[in-house]
């Protein structure tokens, strides 16, 4: 099946005052299906929200691409001038639900303006009355009230601003839509109400795709289709959210999956008491595996060489005992 | 605290108004100590211009220029100086117990402070210098440190309400400390640099202020003072009778001394505040 | 939409309030701090006067004259009630140096000519600054730097000494301005074009020496609020939806604007110690020269005087852009009125 966005081998790097480069995304490849919502879950610092800048081509200083390609449609998007990313591709192939989202709309703005200035950017023809429609229908049509157009941002609950931000991300009918921890900040009943806003839009067809980012694994089990566990700026383990919840091959997802409570019996007895150890220094990542000073089962090898990816199936997974 | 201070003088910012200003502070407070010559002495006539016996020439009644320069300078600095250091401390007291307490005691501080900031605090200077006939060096810096505080006030209460809710702060709360305690051992140390900034700050308006105060008439009495120079200049028509050597030292001396002042704390902000360091 | 505006009613209601305390206890100071003067200063003017050669019945009138007009010889409170009353009835009392000139006379004559040099200097000054320190923070590099520098040196000039500076270079040196008053000896205020443009004359340099401090000043404030800005969440999201850097900017602009406001606000307050030294540097009939002359004259009723009109002008401009601002600003409005 053709791919709707691939990273790959990709690397980048927050390059600090002094030269000290931050490895935060160290060689990653990674494919976004249509038709899925692929979870990119992992620790605080482990490069995720990273990987979501540079897939979504909002990447800022210090944060550079070092190396890699992000390919979609045959061509590769880090090659192409940035006036035509900005035309062609943002808001319109690829659109975002950032991460803080509470600051994410101009405060002294309200909603409806921004939705008229982000349509008048893409279809400068369209009319003003136009984009009040357009905006409007969409609303009603996702059974959310059209008042929010009227409102400022801080005259909405956080869910409710949250939905917003959504909506506007997908008045342009983006074909993949990178959430980076779109439901961190929400109580619980926002936080379904987003999920499901989420997955109607997949299924009317306005978005095709979804990589939703998070360190809330629950979470995952309720939306994903496929996972990718990273760990220190690498992928460890990629498959099917069965697989990766449910049997979990790398030591680092057996290890997180341990961490997490899941009411599903055989998965509770699997369970790790804590990982020892901390996440490593990204300034100057470990040899070899990178998991492999907190790994209960390293071998020899694992110090030395970078583990392989093993394919089988759905699943990739990065760990010598695969071999 | 060895790293801090490396990058503060790395800062050349920081460097070219440390030097500036520790020039202007020698020559106003070691130069009196070394010359001791009365500022008061009459040595020629009426603006007599500069020449081998009075350096920056005579003012408008033959005193000589330089030796004003030197102690008004250092009459300036310790006005502003007195200042700086009344305003801080109020400013730090009512900022620190507002932003700690909170609720009622907040909001009535608060309230306070915000209506002395709405009151020019020019006009409460010419009324307290008016209605004080005595004013020396040290009560003028009084005066204008208690009417320059709000502004600190106001930073240092945001900053507190902001630290208090830190973990080691409330870590100490449960270990017995009482409010005053936790005010002065857990919140205020977290903020020196801050409250060192707006000290700067201060410092520097009161030079300002006094300069203001006294080139409208209002100065020390029986001391020399940059603004009191000024004040003799513009009263005597210095400028307009092209008597430059009268007005314009004290006139560099005071932009120098807050430029210097300026530089200082933009070097420092540079330094706390890393996010208008350069990458 | 009604509920709009009986929301901002109460937004300028509550703003009225605390402008009518701070005038109250503003007007309080200017009544209690000159009565702390140790002795009579009536008797001390009449000595004064009595040793200029005045007949003694004259004297003596003037004494009563005074005594009357501040009630000295009443309790304490019921001369702060009259002093109120005069007040509202726009009666500011009697010059000491004019004698029996009126304080009132005095200031109305004076005050057009300091709101002409002020209100210009500080709007104008207000905006070029904002501009200017929006293009440093947007284009950053070269010209950041030098603009910023120069910016960073110039508000940190105090306003006269820039004042003193520019009157010796371009009128006492290079004799292009006049060295001072707001119009040429022997012309007389009225509306005609000679008289405007000897009057221009004579404004341009009170006017640049205080231009280029504000500008400096506003200029630095801007900068730092845009830099902020260019950092937040919701500029990043706009960019992710593909908006112009244009657009962005627009917004950019817009919000960091708003609390330059509150600086324009502070202008009026903390200008005026400068602008009114400054006034009496070129010897421009306004308030601060008058001042000069009042305190040179131990004139303290036309002080009091003087002190009352700066008072009243600086919290009225400061209430009409708190106003202002929270019309703009619907954030303010709504933090204020403690709702989420």
């Amino acid at each position: 099946m053709k791919n709707l966005l691939k990273a790959q081998d990709l690397k980048a790097y927050y390059r600090l005052v002094g030269g000290t480069e931050i490895r935060a995304v160290d060689g990653v490849t990674l494919q976004l299906r249509p038709h899925e919502v692929l979870g990119i879950a992992g620790e605080s610092g482990c490069g995720k929200s990273t990987l979501a800048a540079v897939m979504s081509l909002t990447h800022n200083p210090p944060l550079r691409v070092m190396d890699g390609l992000i390919m979609a449609n045959g061509s590769n998007l880090l090659s192409l001038p940035p006036e035509q990313v900005r035309r062609k591709i943002k808001g319109t192939y690829i659109s975002v639900v950032p991460q803080g989202a509470m600051n994410a709309l101009n405060p002294t703005q309200r909603v409806r303006n921004f939705a008229i200035d982000m349509l008048q950017e893409h279809h400068p023809e369209m009319k003003k009355s136009e984009a009040t429609d357009l905006a409007q229908s969409r609303l009603t049509d996702l059974s959310l009230p059209v008042r929010v157009l009227d409102s400022y941002p801080h005259e909405l609950s956080g869910g409710m601003k949250q939905r917003a931000i959504i909506v506007l991300s997908t008045l342009l009918d983006p074909k993949v839509l990178i959430a980076d921890e779109p439901t961190s900040a929400l109580d619980v009943s926002s936080q379904r109400s987003v999920i499901r806003l989420l997955l109607t839009l997949l299924g009317e067809g306005i978005i095709t795709s979804i990589a939703f980012i998070t360190h809330e694994l629950p979470l995952l089990r309720q939306v994903a289709d496929r996972i990718a566990i990273m760990y220190a700026g690498k992928l460890v383990e990629v498959g099917t959210m069965e697989e990766i919840i449910f049997d979990p091959r790398h030591p680092y997802t057996k290890a997180l999956m341990g961490s997490m409570l899941v009411p599903e019996k055989h998965v509770r007895e699997q369970r790790i008491e804590a990982i020892p150890g901390v996440p490593p220094d990204l300034k100057n990542p470990p040899d070899g595996c990178r998991f492999h000073p907190r790994c209960p089962r390293r071998q020899e090898i694992c110090s030395r060489e970078e583990p392989l990816a093993k394919t089988v199936g759905d699943r990739t997974t990065w760990c010598w005992l695969m071999q | 605290m060895g790293e801090v201070l490396i990058l503060v003088l790395r800062s050349r910012r920081f460097m070219i108004g440390a030097v500036l200003f520790l020039t202007v502070l020698a020559f106003g407070v070691i130069g009196p100590r070394i010359v001791h010559r009365d500022p008061f002495q009459m040595v020629g006539g009426l603006f007599d211009s500069p020449s081998e016996k009075a350096m920056l020439g005579t003012d408008n009644l033959g005193r000589d220029v330089f030796t004003q320069l030197m102690y008004g300078t250092g009459t300036s600095l310790l006005i502003g100086f007195v200042a700086g250091v009344v305003a801080t401390c109020i400013g730090v007291t009512v900022g620190a117990v507002a932003g700690f307490k909170g609720g009622f005691v907040d909001e009535l501080l608060m309230g306070i402070t915000n209506i002395l900031i709405t009151i020019p605090s020019i006009v409460v200077l010419i009324l307290l210098s008016i209605a004080i006939r005595s004013r020396s060096a040290m009560v003028m810096g009084v005066i204008i440190g208690i009417t320059s505080w709000p502004w600190t006030a106001r930073a240092v209460r945001a900053q507190t309400s902001s630290l208090k809710t830190r973990e080691h702060v409330d870590l100490a709360r449960i270990s017995g400390y009482t409010a005053v305690e936790l005010i002065i051992k857990e919140i205020l140390p977290y903020m020196f640099s801050y409250i060192f900034m707006a000290f700067i700050l201060q410092f520097s308006g009161g030079i300002t202020n006094e300069a203001t105060l006294s080139m409208l008439g209002l100065g020390p009495f029986q001391t020399v003072s940059l603004g009191v120079m000024l004040h003799w200049a513009l009263l005597w028509e210095a400028v307009r009778t092209g008597a430059w050597w009268a007005f314009l030292p004290p006139v560099v001396f005071l932009t120098i001394t807050s430029f210097s002042l300026m530089l200082i704390n933009a070097g420092l902000d540079e330094v706390f505040n890393p996010r208008l360091r350069k990458s | 939409m009604t509920m709009l505006k009986s929301k901002f009613a109460r937004y300028v209601l509550q703003k009225f309030g605390w402008y009518l305390v701070a005038f109250f206890i503003a007007v309080s100071l200017n009544f209690f701090l000159p009565r702390l003067i140790p002795g009579n200063p009536v008797r001390v003017l009449v000595s004064q006067l009595a040793t200029g050669g005045v007949q003694s019945d004259a004297l003596a009138r003037i004494y009563d004259n005074y005594m009357r007009e501040f009630g000295l010889d009443q309790p304490t409170h019921i001369q702060f009630f009259r002093y109120f009353r005069n007040l509202f009835r726009g009666d500011l009392g009697t010059s000491f140096m004019l004698y029996p000139g009126k304080v009132s006379d005095l200031i109305r004559e004076a005050l057009p000519w300091t709101v002409a040099l002020q209100i210009p200097t500080i709007l104008i000054g207000w905006l070029l600054g904002n501009i200017l320190g929006a293009a440093c923070a947007y284009k950053g590099g070269k010209f950041d730097a030098v603009a910023f520098t120069l910016a960073l040196a110039v508000s940190n000039i105090p306003y006269y000494c820039l004042a003193i500076i520019l009157l010796y270079g371009l009128a006492v040196h290079n004799p292009i301005f006049p060295v001072g008053g707001g119009y040429s000896f022997g012309n007389f205020p009225e509306l005609s074009l000679s008289f405007f443009l000897d009057a221009l004359h004579h404004y341009t340099l009170p006017f640049l020496s205080m231009i280029v401090v504000a500008l400096g000043g506003q200029a630095i404030g801007m900068r730092e609020m845009a830099l902020y800005e260019l950092t937040t969440d919701y500029v990043h999201y706009s960019k992710a939806l593909g908006l112009s850097d244009k657009k962005v900017i627009r917004y950019v602009f817009r919000n960091a604007m708003l609390p330059q406001i509150t600086g324009l606000a502070i202008s009026f307050g903390t200008m005026m110690g400068g602008a009114l030294v400054t006034e009496s540097v070129f010897s421009y009939p306004g308030i601060g020269s008058l001042l000069f002359t009042a305190i040179r004259q131990a004139d303290y009723p036309l002080i009091q005087g003087c002190t009352l009109i700066i008072t009243v002008a600086v919290l009225l401009a400061n209430f009409l852009v708190d106003i202002a601002y929270g019309y703009i600003d619907p954030r303010i409005r709504a933090a204020q009125l403690g709702e989420r």
